[in-house]
């Protein structure tokens, strides 16, 4: 199934691109159906892919059994994809039945890097992200 | 009869300049309509927003169910009650949730989602999930 421009527009991560950088993004997503109990990532394996939640609910473990719930559309699986030394941090279970986007970590990557402007507003709130769930991913958590 | 003369003579001068006053009319009103044009095009760009309130009363609508604890889940959460007490508090999600399978609990997925969701369960703010107690006791009175 691909991926509309409308969809796309909706979503946190993407409002800030304009019509043309959202067809190129576009290009390389996929809509995805998962099924309760389907593990998407798992942690320390490579980062292939990218997901963005359209409907469902997730959970994302870490190190030492340290978890958070997803239960929101545009929540975002995999941030490691565009992060070194891409792997995955987590792992993360569908806890119901959901559709997810999924693009390949290397296009994604290829994309941010090939056009700056792009990348700039995608990584700017990837990073946002990425600061919110550092507890879970590194364990630096005041014990 | 030639020349100017033909033209006074067949009223050319005054037919002349009624065309093109309405050339020029038309050519006005043509330019105005595309002055306009851009006005038009941010409205159909913008049409979403003009959706959007109506979607979100639906979404209100929608989420006010998820609150409310269905006979499944409570009777799921004294199941899960008692796995967590054997786990003890605060506990991780995972842990909960490999337990519950190996106990056979159907569909643990979704039950500790909806656990989640109806906040019997809830995060510690360290990366592990306690017991609502409170929750609980409520919905005891509540049956």
């Amino acid at each position: 199934m691909s991926t509309d421009i409308q969809t796309l527009k909706s979503l946190d991560l993407f409002a800030d691109l304009n019509f043309g950088e959202l067809e190129k993004i576009a290009s390389l997503m996929h809509m995805m159906k998962v099924t309760e109990g389907e593990v998407l990532t798992r942690k320390g394996e490579p980062a292939r892919t990218f997901f963005i939640v359209l409907s469902g609910n997730f959970m994302l473990s870490f190190k030492k059994d340290r978890s958070f719930t997803l239960h929101n559309k545009g929540n975002i699986i995999g941030w490691s994809t565009v992060v070194t030394p891409f792997q995955y941090r987590g792992t993360a279970i569908a806890l119901t039945d959901g559709l997810v986007l999924s693009m390949p970590g290397q296009e994604f990557l290829r994309l941010i890097q090939s056009d700056s402007t792009l990348g700039d507003k995608i990584m700017r709130k990837i990073n946002k992200i990425v600061s919110e769930r550092m507890p879970y991913t590194t364990g630096t958590w005041k014990d | 009869m030639f020349g100017f003369e033909a033209i006074i003579a067949h009223n050319g001068w005054g037919i002349s300049l009624v065309g093109i006053s309405i050339v020029f009319t038309g050519l006005i009103l043509l330019a105005l309509a595309v002055a306009q044009i851009h006005k038009i095009i941010e409205l159909w760009d913008k049409r979403h927003r003009f959706k959007k309130p109506r979607q979100k009363k639906e979404k209100k609508e929608a989420t006010v169910p998820d609150l409310t604890v269905s006979q499944d889940v409570q009777r799921a959460s004294r199941q899960f009650k008692l796995l967590i007490e054997w786990i003890g508090e605060p506990f991780p999600l995972p842990k909960l949730l490999d337990l519950s399978e190996k106990c056979g609990l159907s569909r643990p997925h979704s039950t500790i989602n909806e656990l989640v969701k109806c906040e019997l369960i809830i995060p510690d703010g360290n990366g592990y999930f306690i017991w609502n107690k409170e929750k609980f006791r409520d919905l005891g009175k509540k049956e």
